[in-house]
């Protein structure tokens, strides 16, 4: 079953290559979401307990190298799984029009199933190989379909985007190496220690990813040259690989040696959500600020991993699925916005956004209450509960984290602050009529409903995710508890 | 006679024949250089063959081998280079270097 | 007309559901319920309690929040958006009584917010006008910051106590209740707009006015004070907490009179009223005594409720809420006129209004905190004291805003407005009368102090009869107080510092990421052609050079190989 899922995509999104001339974009958008609701069911199916692996395959691949074909779905894996197919679904949802093309339809499917075989993977090869295999078709849809307007920019921005994962992919790898020869195994789920060396290799690759300051300068281009469905697959796929990276090869694989490189993972998350509130302030594009609020929460997911406590894990994978659906849906609707003006600069734009679409500009206002973290909405508790990991303390120093609290609490306020000035500037203010005033067409209404309806009810039910890593304790006695295995499949 | 004898003969042909292949800017002088490594070489196979005693004479059999090849590649090379003549009016390898 | 009375409908639902739920327990029986229980990792459940307390906020919210719309249908119901309006109102509605039922301190938090995000929404209703953006921005921004208080309150609570139930939480022996306490005052001085976070209130006030009446004097304002007499178990046991409280309530309700009697806006005026009369209900507060407190927020909500409405109707008539714009309207709009006479003799503390009797149990809190409670002597004898000299400036202002806007002469000629009936819209006048007559009832079974309540009288006559004696001797009542309108410059660290220093720092950081961090891929880039620059030199395309090389090679690789081996 888990085959078929990760089959599906890839074959559906090949044969859309190779046929890229015989089939209409509508046709191949159509095709793409039925590939990946096919997998989104599949995944939602395959799960199996939080105890078990679900739908595990463990056959022989490269004898010598002691590389496996091992994939599964974990608790900790289950959630991003899901949401990378919910996603690519309204990515493809999104392509269903006229001017679509079939190739870029045929590239995202093969995104989106290379980050679901990341996901899925338990064998570090395994895991690196579809690593690397969702990164370049990333650079074709960046620097083929990418902004219109700017065919040099968006070149550039597509090889810094290559160039800089490429290095921590290379990071990676050597990082992989070295806990393969020292344990002997290339099993995800490792018993013994590797070397400090190791983990700061692996720790270095992923930081690039998710991005941590200062290793992010290649995401605000990356994001605001990418077509509307890269810079969604980007912000709500690729940045979760960086955070599960983290979280799976960093504070699960890794426990011993982590604890001496977490500090410096909080340290730069907690600095990344300051950094990031502030530039975002004085941004002018859209999408470019969108990028930048993502650091910032991929900061407060950094914090949480790095107090390697129950919570902490349940707040950086609650952290991630949330941003990966707020900052999914606020990609879109820039993206409603540059198909409609040709740009997303504000100013360019123009406010009074409430009278001239006003659907379109309701739900960026949901969007970007949501991001800021209203409670009641999928953006809070993903914050909350990394502020209580970062208060709780963990295995950082409690000074340390209290002012990594502290921090991350400024960021709050600094977030509500450029999101409040985003709204003034777009939606609010005496409108201005524009040609391109349109209100949301049937399928950006159904992307933006489908997301919107998600985020409200993670937002009312955050058990739903944080329930999966519930362990029999009060809830005061389990400050500072370490990744023991108390969870799921980590004890093999 | 002693094994050094050749050998020394034979790397004195060699280093002959080097230099002319990397000094010489004419085309044919360069294939005698060649020629003349391969003589070289040729003449230590002979010289180690008796050395060795070899009941299968490997060197010398190879010996002819390339002797064979040689005459193959000298006709071939001064092939090239005739061509060559007729179509830059010159043999010179930097000439045809920077002509082309 | 259909159209909006379906919100009504909607909200008359609510209000009727929420009724039959609080009016059983008005008697003073706490029923706690859990309705959903949470994950043990998460820890939150959804949760109420609901007691006497409970029960009276919720009605005075759902109260207000009716005769509100009913009010909106004629003052708003015109209105492009009136929708989205009407929608938020409920959505309000909704997150009051959150905040007000919850047991869980999460589903208080989340209720909380969403009462920031519908200010925020309702504030900035009318977004054409920049003075609407901005107010909304800074109402928002101002109590979010302050939220986090609550927010880290809330997570110090839950490790300290091991729940995040409120019911379970009061009843356990305080502790680390300074701490808990200072981080809940921030949230709660944000909230009910005390001194130094009270400037977001007064610019708070081009929202429509029902909403005003609604958000900005009867319910959210008042949450800050209800989170306090919720937990008061906990901030009676830090004297800390408390004194800071009742410093802060003094300085606040002097300022807050002060303000008031100066302004020339009447929508400004109550707003600065509000801050003032909320700050009465922390001075009760700090003093330990709960019932005080929240006895005055519930007559407050009536009055204030009632007065802002009162307001409204005014505005409506004449189109501005300036008073030097209005005068005059006795005669022309009586119903307005007579409830908001009420309205103000309930705010200077007449008999028999409500307003007199909170009030009069406010001062006794006071009076009584002198001797026991939590607040040094010192600090309840000054606090005393200022709220005494409050209620003189109360009575003040009241009678001036009511000398002003209905008996002074018109200024402006108003052939257009009409007389009697024709500019009081019956669903307007409805929810005045309604407020009026509870201002009247909610003084039923009030507690009566004979001695404070006769100095209390004496203090409010004689704020009144000092205004009067001005106004016959035919003075303007305006002050000339400078710095009383431009309130004292308190707004200028929000309005002009913190912005532009986040403006410049924004700035700054931009430019260092652009050319700061950045440095390092520039750097590599460089580095790249640089090396490609110099091992290009070996690239001569010549191959008689590559070959020496390669023959030189060789020659010292087996030199190499003869001496090492």
């Amino acid at each position: 079953m888990i085959a078929a899922a990760l089959l599906v995509p890839f074959i559906v999104g090949l044969a859309l290559l190779f046929l890229r001339k015989r089939v209409s974009g509508r046709t191949a958008a159509s095709l793409g979401a039925a590939a990946m609701a096919a997998s989104l069911v599949l995944f939602a199916l395959v799960w199996d307990g939080r105890d078990e692996i679900g739908g595990e395959i463990d056959e022989s691949w490269i004898e010598p190298l002691g590389a496996r074909l091992h994939v599964g779905v974990t608790v900790v894996s289950w959630p991003f799984l899901l949401m990378t197919a919910f996603i690519a679904l309204l990515c493809c949802v999104w392509l269903i029009a006229e001017d679509t093309a079939p190739a870029l339809v045929g590239l995202v499917l093969i995104i989106s199933a290379s980050a679901l075989g990341v996901f899925a993977s338990l064998d570090l090869l395994l895991f690196f190989v579809f690593f690397e295999l969702a990164l370049i078709p990333m650079w074709f849809v960046i620097a083929w379909w990418g902004d219109p307007h700017d065919p040099v920019g968006r070149r550039v921005a597509a090889t810094r985007f290559l160039l800089f994962t490429v290095t921590g992919s290379a990071l990676l790898l050597v990082g992989i190496v070295l806990v393969a020869s020292r344990t002997g195994s290339l099993s995800i789920f490792q018993t013994e220690s590797a070397s400090l060396v190791a983990a700061v290799l692996i720790v270095l690759g992923f930081a690039v990813k998710t991005p941590l300051v200062p290793l992010h300068t290649w995401l605000p281009d990356a994001h605001s040259k990418a077509p509307t469905v890269g810079s969604v697959l980007l912000a709500a796929v690729f940045l979760k690989l960086g955070t599960y990276g983290l979280i799976m090869l960093g504070a699960l694989m890794l426990p011993r040696e982590f604890v001496d490189v977490a500090p410096y993972v909080a340290g730069a998350g907690v600095v990344g959500i300051v950094w990031s509130a502030l530039a975002c302030y004085a941004q002018d594009d859209l999408k470019r600020m969108i990028a930048y609020s993502s650091i910032g929460h991929m900061g407060f997911v950094a914090l949480a991993i790095s107090t390697m406590t129950d919570i902490g894990l349940a707040a950086a994978v609650f952290g991630s699925i949330a941003h990966g659906l707020v900052t999914g849906l606020l990609f879109f609707l820039s993206g409603s916005l540059k198909d409609r003006f040709g740009t997303a600069s504000m100013r360019a734009i123009g406010r009074g956004l409430y009278a001239r679409t006003p659907w379109l500009a309701v739900a960026f206002v949901f969007a970007a209450v949501a991001s800021l973290g209203l409670p009641g909405l999928a953006g809070f508790w993903g914050e909350l509960l990394s502020l209580r990991a970062a208060y709780e303390v963990g295995v950082l120093d409690q000074p340390y984290a209290w002012t990594a609290l502290g921090l991350a609490v400024l960021g709050v306020a600094l977030t509500t602050a450029y999101f409040l000035r985003a709204i003034r500037l777009l939606a609010q203010g005496e409108p201005v009529s524009h040609e391109g005033d349109r209100d949301l067409a049937v399928r950006e209404a159904v992307v933006g409903g489908a997301l919107a309806l998600a985020i409200v009810v993670l937002g009312l039910a955050p058990g739903l995710i944080v329930g999966l890593y519930d362990v029999p304790a009060t809830l005061n006695g389990q400050s500072g508890t370490t990744y023991d295995g108390t969870y799921g499949p980590v004890e093999r | 006679m002693p094994l050094l004898y050749p050998l020394v003969l034979s790397a004195a042909l060699f280093g002959i024949g080097l230099y002319g292949v990397l000094a010489r800017r004419n085309a044919v002088m360069m294939l005698l250089g060649v020629e003349l490594m391969l003589n070289a070489v040729n003449l230590n196979l002979v010289a180690f063959d008796a050395w060795f005693a070899d009941q299968l004479h490997t060197g010398q059999v190879l010996t002819l081998f390339t002797i064979t090849i040689a005459a193959a590649e000298i006709g071939l090379g001064l092939a090239i280079v005739l061509a060559l003549f007729r179509a830059v009016r010159t043999v010179d390898v930097d000439e045809v270097g920077a002509s082309s | 007309m259909r159209r909006t009375w379906s919100y009504v409908v909607l909200t008359a639902a609510l209000s009727v559901a929420v009724a039959v739920w609080a009016v059983p327990h008005l008697e003073g029986d706490a029923s706690t319920r859990v309705w959903v229980e949470g994950s043990s990792l998460l820890g939150v459940s959804l949760a109420t309690h609901v007691d006497a307390l409970a029960a009276q906020v919720l009605l005075l919210a759902v109260g207000v929040g009716l005769l509100v719309q009913i009010y909106s249908t004629a003052y708003l119901g015109h209105h492009a958006r009136y929708r989205s309006y009407a929608l938020v109102i409920i959505l309000f509605l909704f997150g009051m009584i959150a905040v007000v039922a919850a047991d869980d301190l999460f589903v208080l938090l989340i209720g909380w917010e969403v009462m920031g995000l519908c200010s925020y929404l309702l504030i900035g209703h009318e977004w054409q006008t920049a003075a609407a953006r901005s107010g909304a921005a800074k109402a928002f921004l101002m109590t979010r910051v302050a939220d986090l208080g609550l927010l880290v309150g809330i997570l110090v609570i839950g490790q300290t106590y091991g729940t995040y139930r409120i019911s379970e939480v009061i009843t356990q022996e305080p502790d680390n209740a300074t701490a808990i306490g200072l981080l809940l005052l921030v949230a709660v001085v944000g909230k009910s707009a005390q001194f130094p976070l009270h400037t977001w209130l007064p610019d708070a006030m081009p929202g429509p006015t029902p909403i005003t009446a609604l958000i900005h004097a009867a319910t959210m304002v008042a949450a800050g004070v209800y989170l306090v007499a919720r937990l008061m178990p906990i901030f009676e046991a830090s004297e800390l907490v408390m004194t800071l409280l009742a410093i802060i309530a003094a300085v606040t309700m002097l300022l807050g009179a002060l303000f008031a009697l100066a302004q020339t806006d009447l929508k400004r005026a109550l707003a600065w009223s509000t801050v003032s009369q909320l700050a009465f209900m922390f001075a009760a507060l700090s003093t330990g005594d709960a019932d005080a407190g929240t006895d005055h927020l519930l007559s407050h909500g009536a009055f204030k409720a009632l007065l802002f409405l009162g307001c409204g109707c005014l505005m409506h008539a004449v189109g501005s809420s300036a008073l030097s714009a209005m005068g005059g309207l006795r005669l022309r709009m009586p119903v307005t006129f007579w409830t908001m006479s009420i309205g103000f003799a309930a705010l200077a503390g007449v008999v028999p209004t409500v307003g007199f009797f909170t009030k009069d149990s406010v001062l006794h809190a006071l009076d009584h905190g002198r001797h026991e409670g939590p607040l040094p002597e010192g600090i309840a004898v000054m606090l005393l004291g200022v709220a005494l000299l409050t209620s003189f400036v109360t009575a003040a202002y009241a009678t001036r805003l009511w000398l002003l806007a209905f008996l002074a002469p018109a200024t402006t000629d108003r052939a257009g407005l009409s007389t009697g009936s024709r500019s009081e819209h019956r669903a307007m006048t409805g929810p005045l009368l309604a407020l009026a007559v509870a201002s009247f009832a909610l003084s039923i079974g009030q507690p009566f102090h004979l001695g404070m309540g006769v100095l209390s009288t004496l203090v409010a006559a004689a704020g009144v009869g000092a205004v009067l004696m001005v106004w016959r001797r035919g003075h303007s009542l305006d002050l000339d107080a400078p710095w009383l309108t431009s309130e004292l410059g308190l707004d200028r660290p929000y309005a002009s510092w913190i912005p532009s220093t986040t403006r410049s720092s924004a700035r700054a950081v931009v430019d260092v990421d652009r050319d700061g961090i950045d440095a390092y891929s520039h750097g590599s880039v460089r580095v790249a052609e640089l090396a490609s620059r110099v091992l290009a030199l070996v690239q001569t395309g010549n191959v008689q050079r590559y070959a020496t090389v390669i023959a030189a090679g060789v020659v010292v690789i087996t030199a190499a190989a003869v001496i090492w081996t």
